[in-house]
């Protein structure tokens, strides 16, 4: 087999970091090539060199034999290799026949007019690659994440008609926030692109990688530590191989149950929120794990926000510490001492362009100064880095740009905001795993787990049952916005998985 | 190699010469433009030039470091130097009723009316932009109406006028107060909840709003001090000419702005502060006194004051951090 695509030696340095380190890496022609490694191990650099986005410091690029160096993403399309995103870089106010070619030298433009019924009728043989069925002149903001993933490919295929031979397709994560069926849809476009180029997939989900690959290399720490070809590994290796400790046992079993008959922390009465959640009650202990699971649109989101006041229009009663309150406004919320964790960690969880002590600090520092109003800077960075230390946050230092982080541990810096409240009573976490390796979410479960045997009530919403079971003390599974079933005691009592996704769906 | 070590202890945010360039830069530019204004005419640097360049720089600081405040939460007030005007009107009507209570009866004022107008962007979801395009408009028929379009006098020997207009040591008492106000506020922002709520506001209004940070109070007292810092502006005019006149600011409000942006403050908001603001707003009026000197026909005047202060953004200004220019 010869190899459409090969990496000697690259090395990425970037200012206090270096990305990756003398990676070699082959592609050959109708393979699918898995690339898993922690957040941080230079998994997205190395794609991000592949597809033209960076260009390496040291070592060398050949593509079907010939040295190239690629200067821009465009670049690196016109030569045949196409990176569909983990964030999506579709634009959203434009059509979907409009997105597809707008990297393209096209013949239904006139004068720099666009004739639409030519335009839409190559999109739409684009799209049938993919067999996606929507409209060519959909705008991309009205389709479903895994519908504009699948628009994404469609624009990297389309590449095919301008390159002499066979392409090379990136996936940067692309199943993170896809439902079980929409992984399938796309595995089985995958599967279809052997046939006609090479694929590099990411993931963190070891099992996805090892049942769509051919080879998988394991990235640490910036170099390449493994390869192993189809069938001769299983998830524990890789796990293994990628965290550098034992699988087994990684997270924390519950030591003290929570003291469920003390005084309630939280209690929902009837929570309703129009459109989306409907008559939900519940309550939580000190040092409870409350898990909320459903299909998405089940309104377990609306429910999180709720409790955090961003739900401004709901009804029903909450009542905090037996006290009956309404939440209008986070603030209002993390006055109450209540904390939430976004599922939009780049958004709505950190301050982009601030060091990692900036946000830290931002809820909660103003506690360790005086009156509440004037800072003592000193001590308040003296708390950030104890926390810092705790969750082993990886940070050159503090003063470090958080978005300059990997997600896991930009995600522990989103968490320890909240830890630095020592009025703190209860913590919402949406999705708070999303895009985190196993060996981070390990982390950031057993740091979950640490809060609530300190007293810390906890709400949570999950990606997958597995991590709901092993972390809750109890489950409640809503559906259509209603809880369609509730799971007491989960910790002395598992209940299957096959009873959660009975009540789910 | 060993000094570029010791300046990266000292600075570890500077990693590079261009770190460097960029972080001082602003200073830099006043720097050479004083040069250059030097080199033009030295006369400049006897003192008492340099005193009546300061009293005469001192409401355009002032309404600088106001302006701040907004644009660091990657707002705008365009509104800062029609209050300024109004403020001054508003006074000297206020002088034979009020006395010298007249002047914080206005700065109060002003402030109140500034946090109405940050508090209402957020209600109203009005863009500041737009809000403040439309308080320009009425602040300034407001300033008409009030004073019949006409100027009014004030007489002399009232308590705050003379202080502004007077001299302590040497130096103008105008431009002793820019610098207590820049002190305190520096201050403010380094050293209170209220003031990096502001930073954090302008590096990412979601994701500060979702960590507790009061949207609507956080833009309401930008704005406060911002209006309060361009009624105190509207004073100084009044106490150096001793009447008020209801457009007698309104050609500071673009050199406010310049001052903020030269100084390296992002027109996006989260990255800069009050001593950029300073050093911009001193650089703006350097470049426009340079140019004056310089003997240039007043068109050509706005055309080089325009270039420089291209020029000085250009060099200046951070782009890993800003990221999206717009």
């Amino acid at each position: 087999m010869n190899a459409i695509l090969t990496l000697r030696g690259v090395s990425k340095h970037f200012p206090g970091v270096t990305a990756l380190d003398d990676v070699d890496i082959d592609l050959h022609a109708h393979e699918v090539l898995g690339l898993i490694g922690q957040n941080g191990s230079g998994k997205s650099t190395l794609m991000k060199i592949i597809g033209g986005l960076h260009q390496p410091s040291s070592g060398e690029v050949r593509l079907r034999g010939a040295p190239v160096r690629f200067g821009s993403p465009l670049q690196a399309a016109r030569a045949g290799i196409g990176l569909v995103h983990q964030e999506q870089s579709l634009i959203g106010n434009l059509t979907v026949a409009e997105n597809l070619f707008i990297d393209k030298p096209t013949d239904f433009a006139r004068l720099g007019f666009y004739r639409r019924t030519r335009m839409n009728d190559a999109a739409r043989r684009q799209l049938e690659k993919v067999e996606l069925a929507v409209a060519p002149d959909t705008p991309v903001d009205e389709l479903t994440f895994a519908q504009r993933q699948m628009v994404e490919l469609a624009k990297v295929l389309s590449l095919e008609e301008l390159v002499d031979g066979h392409l090379v397709v990136l996936f940067d994560e692309p199943t993170s926030v896809l439902t079980p069926s929409e992984i399938q849809a796309l595995f089985r476009q995958v599967r279809r692109l052997k046939a006609r180029s090479s694929v590099v997939f990411i993931s963190h989900r070891m099992d996805e990688v090892l049942s769509i690959s051919d080879r998988v290399y394991v990235l640490s720490d910036g170099r390449n530590v493994a390869e192993r070809r189809h069938g001769e590994t299983d998830p524990d290796e890789l796990y293994e191989l990628m965290v550098g400790r034992q699988r087994a046992g990684s997270i924390l079993p519950r030591l003290n149950p929570p003291a469920m008959d003390a005084g309630k922390r939280l209690e929902v009465r009837d929570l309703t929120v129009p459109g989306k959640v409907a008559e939900v009650s519940f309550s939580v202990a000190p040092g409870e794990i409350v898990g909320l699971i459903g299909v998405q649109g089940s309104g377990a989101e609306a429910v999180c926000r709720s409790i955090f006041g961003v739900e401004e229009t709901y009804q029903g009663r909450i009542a905090v510490e037996g006290r009956e309150v309404r939440l209008t406004s986070p603030r209002g919320a993390v006055g109450l001492g209540i904390g939430y964790v976004p599922a939009e960690r780049k958004t709505e969880g950190m301050m982009k362009g601030m060091s990692v002590a900036a946000n830290m600090t931002v809820t909660f520092g103003s506690e360790y100064g005086h009156g509440g109003v004037l800072l003592a800077p000193a001590r308040e960075r003296r708390e950030a880095e104890k926390w810092s230390q705790r969750l082993k946050i990886k940070t050159p230092s503090l003063d470090h740009r958080i978005d300059q982080l990997s997600g896991g541990n930009q995600q522990k810096a989103v968490l320890s905001k909240w830890l630095l409240g020592r009025s703190l009573k209860l913590l919402v976490l949406d999705h708070p795993t999303r895009g985190l390796d196993p060996g981070a979410r390990a982390d950031l479960f057993n740091a979950i787990r640490q809060l609530a045997e300190d007293g810390l009530s906890i709400v949570f919403v999950g990606d997958t049952l597995d991590e709901m079971v092993t972390l809750s003390d109890t489950i409640l599974v809503l559906r259509d916005g209603r809880v369609s079933r509730r799971f007491d005691d989960v910790q002395s009592d598992r209940p299957s998985e096959e009873d959660i996704v009975k009540a789910m769906v | 190699m060993t000094h570029r070590s010791a300046i990266s202890r000292l600075f570890p945010s500077l990693r590079t010469p261009g770190d460097l360039l960029r972080t001082l830069g602003p200073a830099i530019v006043l720097a050479v433009v004083f040069a250059l204004v030097v080199s033009i005419a030295p006369g400049i640097l006897k003192w008492r030039a340099v005193n009546a360049l300061l009293f005469d720089a001192a409401p355009l600081l002032i309404l600088v470091i106001g302006s701040t405040l907004p644009v660091l939460l990657g707002c705008i007030d365009l509104s800062a130097a029609a209050m300024a005007s109004l403020a001054a009107v508003v006074a000297a009507l206020l002088m034979p009723v009020l006395g010298s209570a007249a002047v914080p009866a206005v700065i109060l004022g002003a402030g109140l009316i500034g946090a109405l107008q940050g508090w209402l962007i957020g209600r109203l979801q009005i863009p500041s932009f737009v809000m403040t395009l439309g308080t320009l408009g009425v602040f300034s028929g407001l300033a008409l109406y009030l004073s019949n379009a006409s100027t009014i006098g004030i007489g002399p020997g009232l308590g705050p006028f003379d202080f502004l207009g007077g001299r302590t040591a040497g130096m103008p008492n105008a431009f002793l107060t820019v610098l207590a106000v820049w002190v305190v506020l520096a201050l403010v922002l380094r050293f209170t909840r209220a003031g990096r709520d502001v930073y954090a506001f302008g590096a990412s209004e979601l994701a500060a709003y979702m960590s507790g940070v009061g949207r609507d109070t956080t833009r309401a007292y930008a704005f406060a001090i911002s209006s309060m810092c361009a009624a105190l502006g509207g004073l100084m005019l009044l106490s150096q000419t001793l009447y008020s006149a209801p457009t007698m600011a309104s050609n500071l409000l673009l050199p406010a702005l310049v001052g903020v942006v030269v100084g390296g403050t992002a027109i996006s908001g989260g990255v800069g502060g009050l001593s950029a603001s300073l050093i911009g707003g001193l650089t703006a009026v350097m470049v426009r006194v340079g140019t004056t000197i310089a003997g240039l026909p007043g068109a050509a005047q706005d055309v080089a004051f325009g270039v420089i202060i291209l020029i000085a953004v250009a060099v200046t200004t951070d782009r890993s951090k800003i990221g999206i220019v717009k």
